[in-house]
């Protein structure tokens, strides 16, 4: 048995790959389970998903807590969140980076292999959704399922859900990525920071969860606590802002959906702790002093 | 001045409102339980009682008013049955979990299919796992007791959870029958006003109630409730003796016991089954058969340490139930079986009157006799016995 | 604009999808409704973007019940704190279009029938977004959504928006308004109205969905304003039944707003041309209403 954890974000199709590695298991006789982290999805919002592959049925129903594999969308991903949790030394990643795996930290010194999938989906698909492409440098970088199998699998989920063209062309994705695929070895210096989750007895939760705002061991909670929560990390473009073309309108201030635009009176300022990159600041400025780049 | 007038169950039901001084009515009309609502809302006209009266659009609706006031910060009430109860059911269980001190008169009637409107416990059972305190009522007198003392237990901090007073359809709700009403001043005294800490919506003081909450905490929000269910049965007691104190009616709290002591069976009854058994224990008293009744006042909590001291000064137990759990038995029996796990005493189920059909004296002989029959063989001819139902043996 | 207060009632945090519109309606009803304000939601987007336990971007008391009830559990909310002597505080429902126009609308006859002192908010996106994109009766002729996928045999939804303000006027409450984030003036006036009135106050603003609508996160408002000029959306309110127009439609092409949308892409030449001539109609009565 196998087991392995995607990394995405929300939007990026994570569960998809991993259903479609389920399915690529099935194709060569294997049992293939694949499940989501069990939550409300947010789009740009990390999440998770699994695939659990056997010789046999599999009867384990529990989520994935060590897996053997990791598989990373997006290399900004590793900023955010704990990758190698429960990742033991034998654990392998692949990984989503134009870098070369020596120049990831994952945390732990573990084989990794790595694809631009990014550029591959582009380049293939017009798009840079890389939940395909990366399944060809799992397939290349584990040597745990053929090829061959995992196009089968892509037709197969893909297929059935956006349609049997664009199932045929993320198949295709992949084939580039498994051949562009590099394997090495990553770093493992980077101490992982794990947000410390409040936990509290059902004696010290308020009675039935009515809680007013309370500093916890783990931060705020209760009225007002999202302020803790960066939402920044969500981030693929960044707006910049010209001081010198704004007329302090505050449109983008009305219209910023997170709060994050303050009125400095001489000049707006932009909260990055928060800012999810919408762009909408910078399609309603009048005056174009914002410009959405890549962040 | 005490004064003592013939009233039916649904008057009693409404006048321990008023004597509670509730703070907020929303009710939805129901038969049988229109009168409460009717009655209420004279009082409210009237003067009588200073509260805000919701008439609103569906038994679902008066629900979420008395959670939302109750969340508030208010005292509240309503009345349902039946298919009112079954439409609440859904906001039942934000009662039990945001831990809201709700008291609810709910006038047993058949639950459809086919549409009936008599007396049947099978409104209120299925409600039993939403973490509402379950209380089956005997008398009028016993319906306006328990409206005033289940505040008083609801609203205990180590309680705070809402509670049903269950009467049967007809049989209570539009029965007339002496009861006395006490003193507005002396109920005040028993019973203060509602000060709410641990739930309220007072923009001075924010809270968040309700939100959505992933795994790592309804576990423990499951588990307060359960402890706070547990909690209750001590509560139960200290309220019912301290109501004994104050005005002279003592029900005994969780259980009623009569003629237990020496006796080879014991029948557990509920609702108003109880008041003809009564004098057919002397009956068989009187003819020399050791035979007794245990009034189930709450089914939730359940009383199962008390049940369990029941066993052991008897040979059998009858359980009577007015509903069933399709392919298992009465709701009630399941849980005195289960209480009794490990007692090597034969435990029977009687059904009857399902669909408000009259359970007369000879249906609780015929229950005695089945419980002296196993008493005295050590063992049940059968497990669970349908009384009266035509081409069923029972 | 330029008096609303900095401080934000809704904090930053709150883990909306990038580009959500109800964020922008939410944070500026806030700033008009002031701290002596509690919040009801129903189960929405914005119940779980705006607070999962033990978080919470509100700093106003928050209740949540179910999801059919928004109307009666404000309706109860504010009975209970009259009761309590604190009848100045507003008691604001935060519902979705579902929530609203289907499973919700009888809790909301009732409250608007007795004229139960509240605001009812519902931010319309034209289809259950959180539960993953799903036909409501707000979702307009056309589109596509998880249940009305664009199959062989029939494409997106053939039935048409309902028209749920209407239905509200006709229960003679004080106070119905449409608004819409791209028209943030008119959008706070009617916010401010709606707060200083009293009685039952109903009003549906139109916010768009980047996620479910598929579109470029950046164009929410930009679509926000389009569906105001094509007609699709009206801004109009009704004082005690009395109908004014705030701003009459352009009536540009239906098509220009429609090509901006993945939700709409399949959208054959006659399919649009029959939600245009719908827009068409919807102008008609609408204008209609208005008695000279």
């Amino acid at each position: 048995m196998y087991e392995v954890r995607f990394h995405g974000r929300g939007g990026q199709g994570a569960v998809m790959a991993a259903q479609a590695l389920a399915s690529a298991a099935h194709i060569e006789g294997n049992y293939g389970v694949a499940f989501p982290f069990f939550g409300a999805e947010r789009r740009g919002a990390p999440v998770l998903a699994f695939t659990r592959v056997d010789k046999d049925r599999i009867y384990t129903k529990t989520q994935i807590y060590e897996p053997d594999y990791v598989v990373i969308l997006d290399d900004r991903l590793i900023e955010l969140v704990n990758v190698a949790q429960g990742l033991k030394e034998i654990a392998v990643a692949v990984v989503n980076s134009q870098k070369k795996p020596e120049e990831l930290d994952l945390g732990i010194p573990i084989k990794t292999g790595v694809v631009d999938a990014t550029s591959v989906a582009l380049e293939v698909l017009g798009a840079p959704i890389t939940n395909s492409s990366i399944l060809g440098a799992f397939a290349k970088t584990t040597g745990e399922v053929k090829i061959e199998s995992i196009e089968g699998g892509i037709r197969d989920i893909f297929g059935h859900r956006i349609g049997e063209e664009l199932g045929e062309k993320n198949a295709k994705a992949a084939r580039a990525a498994y051949e562009k695929t590099e394997v090495g070895t990553c770093r493992g210096e980077r101490k992982m920071e794990v947000k410390k989750q409040w936990l509290p007895t059902y004696k010290e939760l308020p009675l039935g969860a009515a809680t007013r705002p309370m500093q916890t061991d783990a931060g705020l909670v209760g009225p007002g606590s999202f302020i803790d929560n960066k939402t920044g990390s969500w981030r693929t473009f960044k707006p910049v802002y010209d001081k010198d073309k704004c007329n302090m309108c505050r449109f983008c201030w009305f219209y910023c959906p997170e709060g994050c635009i303050y009125d400095k009176k001489e000049e707006m300022v932009f909260d990055f702790d928060y800012c999810k990159g919408c762009g909408i600041c910078a399609n309603e400025c009048p005056k174009e002093a914002i410009e959405m780049v890549r962040d | 001045m005490v004064e003592k007038r013939v009233v039916t169950g649904n008057y009693a039901a409404a006048y321990g409102a008023l004597l509670s001084r509730v703070d907020l009515i929303a009710a939805y009309p129901i038969t049988p339980q229109t009168f409460v609502v009717e009655h209420a809302s004279e009082f409210v006209n009237n003067g009588m009682l200073d509260a805000e009266f919701m008439r609103v659009e569906s038994e679902h609706s008066a629900m979420s008013a008395c959670v939302s006031a109750t969340a508030a910060g208010a005292r509240t009430f309503t009345a349902t049955a039946s298919q009112g109860l079954a439409l609440m059911h859904e906001v039942l269980f934000i009662a039990g979990s945001a831990h809201l001190p709700i008291v609810m008169p709910v006038i047993n009637r058949t639950v459809a299919g086919p549409i009936g409107i008599w007396a049947e416990h099978n409104d209120t059972m299925p409600q039993r796992d939403t973490g509402w305190l379950q209380c089956y009522i005997e008398s009028n007198q016993e319906v306006l007791d328990m409206i005033i003392q289940a505040y008083k237990i609801c609203e205990d901090k180590r309680v705070l959870l809402p509670m049903m007073v269950n009467l049967d359809a007809f049989i209570l709700s539009h029965t007339v029958e002496p009861v006395e009403f006490p003193d507005i001043e002396d109920v005040d005294k028993f019973l203060p006003k509602y000060k709410p800490e641990h739930a309220r919506l007072w923009p001075e003081d924010p809270m968040i109630i309700g939100s959505f909450s992933p795994p790592e905490y309804i576990q423990e929000i499951r588990y307060q409730t359960d402890e706070s269910m547990n909690n209750s049965r001590k509560v139960i007691e200290e309220v019912n003796s301290d109501f004994a104190k104050a005005f002279r009616r003592d029900y005994y709290g969780m259980i009623e016991e009569y003629q237990t002591d020496d006796a080879d069976a014991i029948l557990i009854t509920l609702g108003t089954v109880t008041s003809t058994a009564r004098p057919i224990v002397d009956e068989y008293r009187d003819a020399g058969k050791k035979v007794g009744l245990v009034k189930l006042r709450f089914f939730r909590p359940y009383p199962t340490e008390l049940i369990r001291k029941i066993a052991e000064k008897t040979k059998a137990i009858g359980v009577y139930d007015r509903a069933v759990s399709f392919g298992s038995g009465g709701p009630s029996w399941i849980d005195a079986r289960s209480a009794l796990y490990g007692y090597n005493i034969p435990v029977i189920n009687f059904l009857a009157g399902l669909g408000g059909r009259d359970v007369m004296a000879s249906d609780v002989r015929l229950m005695f006799d089945r419980t002296l029959e196993a008493a005295k063989e050590g063992k049940a001819k059968k497990d669970v016995v349908w009384i009266g139902t035509r081409g069923v043996e029972p | 604009m330029k008096d609303l207060p900095d401080e934000e009632l809704f904090t930053a945090g709150h883990t909306a999808c990038p580009g959500c519109g109800c964020p922008i309606m939410v944070r500026a009803a806030m700033k008009i409704f002031g701290p002596n304000t509690v919040c009801y939601f129903p189960a929405n987007c914005l119940l779980v973007f705006g607070a999962t336990y033990p978080q919470d971007a509100f700093k106003v008391p928050y209740l949540h019940v179910l999801f059919e009830n928004s109307a009666v559990c404000a309706s109860g909310i504010k009975r209970g704190l009259k009761k309590l002597g604190k009848g100045d505080v507003n008691v604001v429902a935060f519902a979705g279009d579902g929530g609203t126009a289907d499973i919700g609308i009888q809790a909301l006859s009732g409250a608007a029938e007795r004229n139960e002192d509240i605001i009812y908010i519902c931010y319309d996106n034209e289809a259950y977004m959180n539960t993953g994109i799903q036909r409501s009766g707000s979702t307009p002729h056309g589109a596509w959504t998880t249940t009305t996928p664009v199959g062989k045999k029939i494409a997106g939804k053939e039935l048409y928006k309902k028209d749920v303000p209407r239905i509200m006027i006709a229960h003679d409450v004080p106070y119905v308004a449409t608004a819409s984030i791209g028209h943030p003036a008119d959008m706070l006036r009617k916010l401010e109205k709606a707060r200083d009135l009293k009685g039952f106050r109903y009003l549906q603003i139109f916010a768009p969905c980047p996620t479910g609508w598929r579109f470029d996160t950046a164009k929410t408002v930009q679509l926000a304003k389009m569906a105001v000029d094509c007609g699709l959306w009206t801004l109009y309110e009704a004082e005690d039944g009395k109908v004014t127009i705030n701003k009459k439609p352009k009536m540009t092409p239906v098509k220009d707003y429609v090509k901006l949308q993945g939700r709409f892409r399949h959208m054959t030449d006659e399919q649009i041309d029959s939600l245009q001539e719908w827009a068409n109609k919807k102008w008609e009565r609408d204008s209609a209403m208005v008695i000279e």
